[in-house]
C-alpha cells in the first residue's frame, strides 16, 4: 500500500473513531436516542376518518384515468364540482394499497412524518445549539405534536413545509443555489395537497420579516444578497404551483377552508385547543416556555419572531395547526433553549453552592469499548421497541376489531347485503369509510370529510340534524334519505329511538340504523346478521347485540 | 429678582406639576372610554340567581341548603359570595338594573384606573402610555366585565397591585389595608385567591427600595398572613380553601361552565387577549425585560387564563401597568432617540383650558352613550329579548307550583322568577349541586339514553326552552305540546301529553303555527 493510501485509510479510521467517540458521549447518546424515539408517536394505525375516502378516490382516479369532476360519494351534493387538490396523493394511496395494503401506507406516512421531524433537526443544527438542547427541544416538540401525528394526508404537507423551511434557512445562512430546489418541490407539493399555500406563506413571511428586521437592526439578519433570490424563488414557486389539474384556482382553494364559518365552527379539528385535554398540555407548556426563553434571552431574529407569531396564532385558532407550530417554532425553541442553558446551569451551580454541596466532579469518560457496547445495546433495544411498535400497526387489516370499533365496518358489511343501493344519512366522520366500503355498489352517503366540497349550507344542515334542532326530521327526509346509520348513544340515535316515525333496523356495538316506519317494507332490508362466533363483528357487537332491531 | 439656582428649581417644579397634570388628564380621558366599554346590561346569566339569593339573604339570612331547585343538591349551601349577592340585591332594589350596571361599570373602571396609577412614580411613565394601556385593557375587559362578581376580583387585583407598588416605594402603611380588603373580597368572589398569590409572589420576588423602612418585607409577610386568616371570616370558614381548590380541579366544572374552559380563539375577544399578551411579551423583550415579580405573576396568570378564560379580566388588569411602563421604555430606547435626531423641536404640553375642554366634551359624549342604556325601559327590553320573561309569566299563571325543566343558562333567571316552591331544575352553581345532579341535567340536555327516565322519575311535565333547543325537538317526539311561543326571546313553553295521546307523525315546526303568544 502506498503511503498516501495508508494515510487516507488512517484518516478515515480516525474520522470514524472520532465520530463514534462523539456519538457515544452521554449527550450524543441522548440525542441519538431521541431521534429513534421520535418514530414512536408518529407511527399509529389509521385514525383519520378522511383516509378512507382518499383511498377510494385514488382507486376511482386510476379507474377513470383522470379527475372525477363531480362528487361521486354523496346524494346531497352530487352536482358540486370537486377540486381534487390531493389527487396525486390519492393515486399514490391506491397504488400503495394495491402493492402492500394498509401496512405500506402506514409505513410510508410514518416515515414521511419522521423525515419531516428530521428536517426540523437539520434546520436547528444550522445554529449549532448543542446536543442536549437539540435533544430536549425535539423531545418537547414531538410530545407537543402528539394530538396531530399519525398516518394522515396532512403529514405530507408537514414534511414539505419542514423541508421548505430547512432549504430557506440554509440559503439565508449560507447562500448558494440549492434554494432553487424549492421550485420543483412546489410543483410536486401543489399536486399532493393544497397546504402548499402554507409553504408559500412561510417564505413570504420570512422575506417580509427580514426586510423589516433589517431596518429595525434586529439580531443576525440575513444578508441582503440572499433575499433577492428568495423573492425570485417565491415568484417561480407560486407560478409552478399552478401547473396542476385544477389550474390557478388551487391557490384560492386553501384560503376557502380558513375563511369558512361552517368548517371553523363545526369541525372538531378546527376548534381551539382545550388546555384541559392532557394531549394539548405539552403544546401549552412549549408555547409558554418559548415565550419565557424569549423574554429571558432578549435576542431573537426577525424571521423567527414572524414564524413563531404566525404559527402561534394559527395553532391557538385550530388544534390541527399545532403541527405547523411545532414545525416552525421548534428550531427557535432549541435556539432559545441553547441560549438560556448557560444561565440555567449557572443558576443550578449557584444553588448548589448555596447549599454547600459544591464538589469537584470527575468528568472522565468510561472506556471507548464500554461506551460502544452500551450504545449498541441501547440502540438494539430501542430498535426492537420501535419495530414491536410499528409492526402491529402495519399488519392491521381493514376488517379488524381495532378498525371495527372506530369505523362502521360491521354496519357496512350488513348494508352491502341490501338488494338495492341505499342513500345513507351518516355521521360526518364515517362518510369516508362508508364511501370506501359501499360506493362501488352505488350506495351514497349524506356527507363525508371533504368539507369544502360539501359546502357551508350542507355542513349547517348536517349540524342541525346532529344537534337535533327542530328541523332534524325534515332535513333527513327532504334529502331523500333511505336509511339513517348513526353512532349509538348519540342525541340523534336516542331521539329516533323514541320517535314513532322511525324504526330501528340494526344495531351493533358502534352503530345503529333507522328507517322511516312506512318505508320498512319497500326497502326490503336484509335481516339483522348473526355474526359467526369469534368473528370481528361478533366481538364488536358484544356491547349491544342488535338490541331492539325490528327486522330480524 | 430670583436667584438663577432658584429659577432652575422653580422650572423643575413647574415641569413636574405640568407632567403630573397631563398624566391626570390622560388617565381621566382613558377612564371615560373604559367606563363606556364596561357598562353592560345583565349579560351574565348567573346574575339572576345571585340577585334572587341576595333578596333571600336580606329577608331570611343565608340559606343552609340550595333554596330554589327541586333537585337534591349534593352539598350544603355555604353562601361564600353572600356579600356580593346582598349588595347586588340592594343596588337592584334601589335603582333597578340600570343602577347595578352603572355601579359595576364604575367598579371595573376604578380597577383600570388603580392599575394604571400603580405604576411606580420613579418610572415616570407619561400620560399617553398610561392612557393607551388603559384603553387597551378596557377593550379586552369589554367581553368579561358587566354585572358579574368577576369585576370584584378585577378590582381586588388592582388594589393589591397598587398596595404592592406603594410598599415597593417604601410606603408600608397601605399594607394594613390588605387584610380588610381580602376579608370583604372573599365574601364576594372566589377570585380572592389571585390576590393572595400575587402578594405571595411579591413577598418572594420583590426587593423594596433601599429607602424602605427596615422590616418592610416582614411587614408584607405579616399582612399576607393576616389576609390569609381574614378570608376565613366567611360562611365557609376553614373549608374555604379546600372548596376553591375543588372548584379549580373539578373536570366537570370545566366542561359545564364556559368561564372555566380554555378561550375559544375563533372569538374576537380571545384574539384581543392573545394580541395583548403577544404585545406584552414583545415589549418585555425589547425594553430590557420584566422584573422577576412581573415575569412570574404574568406567566402564572397567563397559565390560569389558558385554563379558565374567566381569568382574562385579572390578567388584563395586571398587564395594564406593565404595558404602560414597557411601552414607554421601549419607545425611549428604540424610537425616541431616532425621532430626536430628526427634529429638535421641544415637546409642548397642551394648554390646561384645552385639556379641560376635551375632557368635558368626552364626558358629555359618554353621558349621551350611557344614559339611554341605563333607563328602565332599555333594561326591560333587553330582559324581554334575552331571557324567557313572557314564558315564565305564562308558566306562573297556568302551571303554578309545578316543576319546570329548562336549560342551565336560563335556570338562574327562573330562580329569580320562581324563588319559592322549588319548581326549577338546575342553574350554574355546579359546586353546590354536585356531580349527580349535574348528570341528571346532562342526561336530558345531551339526550343521553337515560333522558326519558329522568323526566319521569323527576316528575317533570313542563319545560321552558329556546325554540331551537335539542330538548324541544326531543320532547316533541315524545308528544309534548307547545303551550305558547314568545317571539321576542324565541322561547316556548311545552307540556307533557295526557296518557294515551297519539305520538306526532311529523317534526317540530318553529315558529309553531298554532301556538298562542306567551
Amino acid at each position: 500500500m502506498s503511503s498516501v493510501a495508508a494515510e487516507a485509510v488512517h484518516e478515515q479510521r480516525t474520522g470514524l473513531r472520532a465520530r463514534l467517540d462523539s456519538m457515544t458521549t452521554p449527550s450524543g447518546l441522548f440525542l441519538a436516542a431521541v431521534l429513534v424515539i421520535m418514530a414512536l408517536p408518529v407511527t399509529r394505525t389509521i385514525q383519520d376518518p378522511d383516509f378512507w375516502w382518499h383511498l377510494r378516490a385514488g382507486q376511482l382516479l386510476i379507474q377513470h384515468g383522470g379527475l372525477l369532476g363531480n362528487d361521486p360519494f354523496t346524494y346531497t351534493v352530487a352536482n358540486h364540482h370537486w377540486t381534487m387538490h390531493e389527487w396525486l396523493n390519492e393515486v399514490l394511496f391506491a397504488v400503495e394499497y394495491a402493492i402492500g395494503g394498509l401496512g405500506l401506507i402506514v409505513l410510508i406516512l410514518s416515515a414521511v412524518t419522521w423525515f419531516g421531524l428530521m428536517a426540523i433537526v437539520q434546520k436547528a443544527r444550522l445554529r449549532n445549539p448543542g446536543r442536549v438542547a437539540l435533544g430536549l427541544g425535539m423531545l418537547v416538540a414531538v410530545i407537543a405534536g402528539f394530538p396531530i401525528w399519525g398516518p394522515r394526508v396532512q403529514m405530507i404537507t408537514f414534511f414539505f413545509a419542514m423541508v421548505t423551511l430547512l432549504i430557506v434557512e440554509r440559503h439565508l445562512a449560507k447562500g448558494g443555489r440549492a434554494i432553487w430546489w424549492l421550485v420543483p418541490l412546489f410543483l410536486v407539493w401543489s399536486n399532493f395537497h393544497s397546504g402548499f399555500v402554507i409553504g408559500l406563506g412561510f417564505i413570504a413571511v420570512i422575506l417580509i420579516a427580514e426586510l423589516i428586521g433589517g431596518r429595525w437592526h434586529m439580531p443576525d439578519p440575513a444578508p441582503r444578497a440572499h433575499l433577492r433570490p428568495l423573492l425570485f424563488v417565491l415568484i417561480a414557486s407560486t407560478a409552478v404551483s399552478m401547473i396542476n389539474p385544477n389550474g390557478p384556482t388551487i391557490l384560492l382553494y386553501a384560503l376557502g377552508t380558513q375563511t369558512s364559518g361552517a368548517q371553523q365552527s363545526l369541525i372538531e379539528e378546527w376548534f381551539s385547543p382545550s388546555f384541559h385535554d392532557w394531549e394539548v398540555l405539552v403544546y401549552g407548556a412549549m408555547l409558554l416556555s418559548l415565550a419565557m426563553f424569549i423574554v429571558a434571552n432578549r435576542r431573537i431574529r426577525a424571521r423567527d419572531v414572524a414564524l413563531v407569531l404566525v404559527t402561534t396564532a394559527l395553532s391557538l385558532q385550530s388544534a390541527r395547526h399545532i403541527a405547523l407550530f411545532v414545525g416552525a417554532a421548534t428550531p427557535v425553541y432549541i435556539d432559545q433553549l441553547a441560549m438560556a442553558m448557560p444561565r440555567m446551569r449557572a443558576g443550578i451551580r449557584h444553588l448548589r453552592r448555596a447549599r454547600g454541596a459544591a464538589r469537584v466532579r470527575n468528568r472522565t469518560q468510561p472506556p471507548f469499548a464500554f461506551r460502544l457496547i452500551t450504545s449498541a445495546v441501547l440502540f438494539a433495544g430501542l430498535g426492537g421497541i420501535s419495530l414491536a411498535w410499528l409492526v402491529p400497526k402495519m399488519t392491521l387489516q381493514p376488517v379488524s376489531l381495532a378498525y371495527a370499533q372506530e369505523f362502521p365496518v360491521c354496519a357496512a358489511q350488513w348494508l352491502a347485503s341490501a338488494p338495492e343501493p341505499l342513500r345513507v344519512f351518516n355521521q360526518y366522520g364515517e362518510g369516508g369509510y362508508l364511501s370506501y366500503a359501499l360506493s362501488a355498489r352505488g350506495d351514497r352517503v349524506f356527507i363525508f370529510g371533504d368539507a369544502a366540497l360539501m359546502g357551508d349550507p350542507l355542513l349547517y344542515s348536517y349540524a342541525n340534524v346532529e344537534t337535533v334542532t327542530p328541523a332534524w326530521d325534515s332535513i333527513i327526509k327532504s334529502a331523500g334519505t333511505n336509511i339513517v346509520l348513526y353512532d349509538v348513544k348519540t342525541p340523534l340515535a336516542d331521539v329516533m329511538e323514541h320517535s314513532a316515525d322511525w324504526t330501528k333496523v340494526y344495531q351493533d356495538g358502534l352503530s345503529v340504523a333507522f328507517v322511516e316506519t312506512d318505508q320498512l317494507a319497500t326497502l326490503q332490508l336484509p335481516p339483522v346478521p348473526h355474526w359467526a362466533p369469534g368473528s370481528v363483528c361478533a366481538k364488536q357487537a358484544k356491547a349491544a347485540p342488535n338490541s331492539g332491531a325490528q327486522n330480524s | 429678582m430670583m436667584r438663577p439656582d432658584l429659577l432652575v428649581i422653580a422650572d423643575a417644579e413647574r415641569d413636574r406639576r405640568a407632567f403630573s397634570n397631563a398624566r391626570i388628564a390622560w388617565i381621566a380621558a382613558a377612564a371615560i372610554v373604559v367606563l363606556v366599554l364596561s357598562v353592560q346590561p345583565f349579560r351574565d346569566t348567573d346574575v339572576w340567581w345571585h340577585l334572587a339569593l341576595g333578596r333571600l339573604i336580606t329577608t331570611s339570612g343565608i340559606p343552609g341548603s340550595e333554596p330554589f331547585s327541586f333537585l337534591p343538591a349534593a352539598h350544603a349551601w355555604v353562601g361564600q359570595q353572600w356579600l356580593y349577592e346582598v349588595t347586588l340585591a340592594g343596588l337592584f332594589g334601589a335603582g333597578g338594573a340600570g343602577l347595578a350596571s352603572l355601579v359595576m361599570g364604575l367598579v371595573a373602571t376604578s380597577a383600570v384606573v388603580l392599575a394604571a396609577v400603580s405604576v411606580p412614580r420613579s418610572a415616570r411613565v407619561s400620560g399617553p402610555w398610561l392612557g393607551l394601556a388603559m384603553v387597551l385593557t378596557g377593550v379586552v375587559l369589554n367581553s368579561v366585565v358587566g354585572v358579574t362578581s368577576t369585576v370584584i376580583s378585577v378590582l381586588g387585583v388592582a388594589i393589591v397591585l397598587y398596595v404592592i407598588s406603594r410598599w415597593r416605594e417604601g410606603h408600608t402603611a397601605a399594607l394594613w389595608g390588605l387584610p380588610p380588603l381580602l376579608l370583604v373580597w372573599a365574601n364576594m368572589d372566589a377570585g380572592f385567591t389571585a390576590g393572595l398569590l400575587i402578594i405571595l409572589a411579591a413577598l418572594l420576588f420583590i426587593r423594596p427600595i433601599s429607602a424602605a423602612p427596615s422590616g418592610a418585607r416582614r411587614m408584607l409577610a405579616v399582612a399576607l398572613g393576616l389576609s390569609a386568616l381574614a378570608v376565613l371570616a366567611n360562611p365557609m370558614g376553614p373549608e374555604l380553601y379546600a372548596s376553591v381548590l375543588a372548584g379549580i380541579f373539578n373536570p366537570g366544572v370545566a366542561q359545564s361552565l364556559v368561564g372555566f374552559g380554555s378561550p375559544n380563539f375563533h372569538d374576537w375577544s380571545a384574539r384581543l387577549f392573545e394580541a395583548e399578551v403577544v404585545l406584552m411579551i414583545v415589549l418585555w423583550t425589547v425594553s430590557g425585560g420584566p422584573d422577576r415579580f412581573s415575569a412570574v405573576t404574568g406567566f402564572g396568570l397567563l397559565i390560569a387564563t389558558l385554563f379558565a378564560q374567566e381569568n382574562v379580566g385579572i390578567l388584563a388588569v395586571f398587564l395594564t401597568p406593565q404595558l404602560a411602563v414597557h411601552s414607554g421604555r421601549a419607545w425611549d430606547l428604540h424610537v425616541g432617540p431616532r425621532l430626536r435626531q430628526r427634529s429638535n423641536t421641544r415637546r409642548r404640553r397642551p394648554h390646561p383650558v384645552a385639556t379641560s375642554g376635551v375632557l368635558l366634551a368626552m364626558t358629555a359624549a359618554m353621558a349621551v352613550v350611557l344614559i339611554p342604556q341605563l333607563t328602565p325601559s332599555a333594561a326591560a327590553a333587553y330582559q324581554a329579548s334575552t331571557y324567557p320573561e313572557a314564558a315564565a309569566t305564562y308558566v306562573s299563571a297556568n302551571f303554578p307550583a309545578q316543576r319546570v325543566y329548562s336549560i342551565d343558562a336560563w335556570g338562574g333567571y327562573l330562580a329569580y322568577r320562581f324563588p319559592k316552591g322549588r319548581v326549577i331544575f338546575l342553574y350554574d352553581e355546579a359546586a353546590v349541586f354536585g356531580d349527580q345532579a349535574l348528570q341528571l341535567y346532562l342526561d336530558i340536555d345531551q339526550l343521553d339514553p337515560n333522558w326519558v327516565h329522568v323526566l319521569t322519575s323527576e316528575d317533570i311535565h313542563h319545560a321552558i326552552l329556546p325554540s331551537d333547543a335539542r330538548e324541544a325537538a326531543a320532547l316533541h317526539v315524545l308528544g309534548w305540546a307547545i303551550n305558547c311561543y314568545d317571539a321576542s326571546s324565541k322561547s316556548i313553553v311545552m307540556s307533557s301529553p295526557p296518557p294515551g295521546a297519539p305520538l306526532p307523525q311529523s317534526g317540530l315546526v318553529i315558529p309553531p303555527p298554532d301556538a298562542p303568544a306567551c
